[in-house]
C-alpha cells in the first residue's frame, strides 16, 4: 500500500468516526462500526491505549506474589501483589527479547524467570538477575531494567488498569458512577470478594456489542429471552414483586457509562439477600445509597471500554442473589472471549447454602445458561451482518431512538437523590436507549482522538 | 474435584459388562445428537448431579486445582435438568434454533470403580458442532466420568446417578454449551 493510499484508508476511517459522531445526535449510528478489521485497529490504540480498563479484583490477589494473567485490549498484563504488599501490572514480555515468561492463568510466585535466556524479575518488576550476569553484563545498568508496567489504579476493589502514562485520574473517569459503584461493590463492610475461577469463553462478536447490550438494554429481554424467561416452574423470589414493571426499571446514565436496575417498593428486599445482610451494611452508605440497596431487585450496565456487571437476583427464579464482573476481551476484529467473575459480599461466602442458590444465578449467564445462551447466537450474527459491504457502500444507519423527542411520553426523567447523581430515568430500561447512546457517545469522543481525554485532572 | 483420579490397569468388570456399558453410552450419544431430550431425561436418576468444572492453564506443580472446586459452568440437579430440556423445546430458545448439528464420538471407555450397585465409568469424547448456513465447525474435548447405577432384578440398562465432564478447553472454544453438546 502507497502512502497516499494510507492517508486516503486513514482519513476514510476517521470519516466514519465522525459521521458516527454525527449520527448519535440522530440516535442512528452507522452499522458498519461492528466488526471492522481497521478500525479496530485504531479501537486498541485510542480506546484501549488510552482508558482505565478493569483488569482484577483486590480479593483475587490477597497474599503476596498472586498473581494473574489479565489483558488491556490485546496486549497480556500480569496483574501482581509484590512481597511488599503493593499492585503491580507488568506486560509479559522480557527486557532482553520479548518473550513471554508467564503462561498460567493465575498462581503465586515470588519471581518470574524468562524461559528464553534466564533473565528473572522479582515481582515488583525489577530486574533481580541472568545467567552470566557478572561476565557478560559488566556494563549494565540493572537499576534501569525494569519490566513495563501499566499504570493501575483501584476503586471499591475493582482494579484498574491503563498502558498511556498520561490521562485523568481513576476517579475522574469514573466519574458519577462510583456512587453507584458504591452501592453495587461496597454496600457491606467487608466487601465482595471472587469465588473460585470465571466463566471464559471466545465467540465471534464484536465486543461494542456485548458492551451496549450490559448498559442497560432490558428491550431484548422480551425476544431474546423469552424462553428462559417462561419457565414457570422455578421459584421467582422479589420478581414476585415487581407487579408494576416495567414501571419499577429505571435507567441511569452518567457521561461515560451507563447503567439500568430494578427497584421494588420494599425497603427491605436487598436483592433477595438473607436478611443478615441488614446487619452486614456498610456505614459508609448514604441514606439514599442505602435505601437504593434496599429496594434493589437488579442491576446491570456497563463501565466503559469493556467492563459490565450484573447484581442481584436472577429473574424466572433461575437462582441467586449474585454478582458478576464480565470482560469482553477484544480478540480480533469480531471475536471477543468473555470473562465473568462471581463475586458475593465476603460475609456469605462461607455460607454453603447461599452458595449454592448464588452459583446457580451466575450459572444462568454462563456460555451454559439459561439466558445467555441465547445472546450469543445473535450476537454473533450481528457481528457476521455488520461486516457486510452494503452497509458501507449505501452507509446504513443502524437505530437506538427510543426516549428521543416525541418517541415516547411514557418515560420521565427523576429528580429524586434516591437515584444518585447520573440522569435517570423511569421505564428507562424498556422505551429509552439513553445507555446505547452514552456508550456510543463514549466510543465516539476517544476515536476521535478528543483532546478531552488528555486534559482531564 | 480437583484433578482426575489415577487411572486403574485393570477393568474390574467382565467382557459383558463392559459390553452393555459401552452400548449404553453409545444410544445415549444418539439420543443427545438427535436431541431426544425427554427421552434422555428418562435415563437420569432423580438425584443425579450434572457438572462442568472450570478448568483453568497452570504451571506443573501449582499448588492450585487444574479443575476448579468452587466454580462450574453447570452444577444441576434433576429439576434444573428438565427446565432446561423444556426450555430447549421452546420455539425461541435461540441457542439451539436452528439445532446445532452434533455429532459424539466416544472411546476410551473403562469401568474405573465398580460395587454391587453401581460403576463409575470414564469415557473420552470428540464432540462435533456446526450452526446454521456456515461451513465452520467447533469441536469439544472432554472426558467423562459417569456413576451408572446398575438395573435392578425388574429393570434393564442402566441409569445415571452423577456426571461430571471435564473439558479439555481452559477458555471455550464454541459461542454457548447446550445438554446436548456435553
Amino acid at each position: 500500500m502507497s502512502n497516499a493510499e494510507k492517508e486516503n484508508n486513514h482519513s476514510g476511517l476517521d470519516g466514519i468516526i465522525e459521521q458516527t459522531g454525527i449520527d448519535i445526535k440522530d440516535g442512528r449510528y452507522p452499522l458498519a462500526i461492528t466488526n471492522n478489521p481497521e478500525l479496530y485497529q485504531l479501537e486498541l490504540r485510542r480506546i484501549f491505549g488510552r482508558a482505565w480498563v478493569y483488569l482484577g479484583h483486590i480479593s483475587e490477589f490477597e497474599e503476596p506474589g498472586d498473581y494473574a494473567r489479565r489483558y488491556i485490549g490485546e496486549d497480556p498484563f500480569i496483574l501482581t501483589r509484590d512481597e511488599n504488599g503493593e499492585l503491580h501490572a507488568f506486560l509479559d514480555s522480557c527486557m532482553h527479547r520479548g518473550a513471554q515468561f508467564c503462561t498460567a492463568e493465575n498462581g503465586n510466585t515470588s519471581h518470574f524467570r524468562c524461559p528464553y535466556h534466564g533473565w528473572t524479575y522479582k515481582n515488583d518488576g525489577t530486574l533481580q538477575g541472568m545467567p552470566h550476569m557478572s561476565e557478560a553484563y559488566q556494563d549494565l545498568d540493572a537499576d534501569e531494567i525494569t519490566l513495563e508496567e501499566a499504570c493501575l489504579e483501584t476503586y471499591q476493589g475493582l482494579v484498574f488498569g491503563r498502558i498511556a502514562e498520561e490521562g485523568p485520574s481513576l476517579e475522574a473517569y469514573l466519574g458519577d458512577f462510583t456512587w453507584y459503584l458504591d452501592v453495587l461493590f461496597g454496600a457491606t463492610e467487608a466487601g465482595m470478594t471472587v469465588i473460585g475461577e470465571p466463566h471464559r469463553w471466545e465467540s465471534s462478536h464484536d465486543w461494542k456489542t456485548s458492551a451496549d447490550n450490559f448498559s442497560g438494554d432490558s428491550y431484548h429481554v422480551l425476544t431474546t429471552h423469552q424462553a428462559g424467561l417462561e419457565t414457570e416452574n422455578l421459584s421467582k423470589g422479589p420478581w414476585e414483586e415487581l407487579n408494576d414493571f416495567p414501571a419499577a426499571s429505571y435507567l441511569a446514565c452518567t457521561d461515560r457509562h451507563s447503567m439500568g436496575y430494578y427497584l421494588s417498593k420494599d425497603e427491605e428486599t436487598f436483592m433477595g439477600y438473607p436478611e443478615e445482610i441488614s446487619e452486614y451494611l456498610n456505614p459508609t452508605l448514604s441514606a439514599e445509597q442505602r435505601e437504593l440497596f434496599g429496594r434493589s431487585v437488579f442491576h446491570f450496565g456497563t463501565v466503559f471500554p469493556n467492563m459490565s456487571l450484573i447484581h442481584g437476583i436472577q429473574s424466572g427464579g433461575w437462582g441467586g442473589p449474585w454478582a458478576c464482573i464480565r470482560k469482553w476481551n477484544p480478540r480480533g476484529p469480531g471475536t471477543t472471549e468473555t470473562t465473568s467473575w462471581w463475586l458475593v459480599p465476603k460475609e456469605f461466602a462461607d455460607d454453603e447454602s447461599f452458595l449454592s442458590d448464588s452459583h446457580r444465578g451466575w450459572e444462568s449467564l454462563s456460555p451454559g445458561g439459561a439466558f445467555e445462551s441465547d445472546d450469543l447466537t445473535i450476537w454473533e450474527g450481528i457481528s457476521d451482518s455488520s461486516g457486510a459491504v452494503t452497509h458501507e457502500l449505501r452507509n446504513t444507519r443502524g437505530n437506538m431512538q427510543q426516549g428521543m423527542g416525541a418517541m415516547t411520553d411514557e418515560v420521565d426523567t427523576i429528580e429524586d437523590s434516591l437515584h444518585g447523581p447520573a440522569e435517570v430515568t423511569s421505564k428507562g430500561l424498556y422505551f429509552d436507549e439513553r445507555n446505547s447512546r452514552t456508550i456510543l457517545q463514549s466510543w465516539y469522543e476517544m476515536m476521535s482522538d478528543s483532546p478531552e481525554m488528555e486534559g482531564e485532572p | 474435584m480437583s484433578s482426575l483420579p489415577v487411572s486403574k490397569d485393570e477393568t474390574p468388570v467382565d467382557v459383558e459388562t463392559q459390553h452393555s456399558v459401552e452400548q449404553f453410552l453409545f444410544r445415549e450419544a444418539d439420543l443427545l445428537d438427535e436431541f431426544a431430550l425427554e427421552e434422555w431425561l428418562r435415563l437420569l436418576d432423580d438425584d443425579i448431579l450434572l457438572e462442568v468444572p472450570i478448568r483453568v492453564a497452570r504451571h506443573p506443580g501449582s499448588e492450585r486445582p487444574e479443575f476448579s472446586d468452587e466454580t462450574n459452568y453447570l452444577r444441576e440437579d434433576y429439576e434444573m435438568i428438565r427446565e432446561r430440556v423444556g426450555r430447549l423445546e421452546k420455539e425461541y430458545a435461540w441457542s439451539e434454533n436452528p439445532r446445532s448439528r452434533i455429532r459424539h464420538v466416544i472411546g476410551n471407555v473403562r469401568v474405573i470403580e465398580s460395587t454391587e450397585t453401581e460403576l463409575t465409568v470414564a469415557n473420552n469424547q470428540h464432540v462435533f458442532r456446526s450452526y446454521g448456513d456456515t461451513a465452520d465447525h467447533d469441536l469439544l474435548s472432554a472426558k467423562r466420568h459417569t456413576v451408572l447405577r446398575r438395573p435392578d432384578t425388574n429393570g434393564d440398562g442402566f441409569s445415571i446417578g452423577h456426571r461430571t465432564v471435564y473439558l479439555d478447553h481452559t477458555i471455550l472454544n464454541t459461542k454457548n454449551l447446550t445438554l446436548p453438546l456435553l
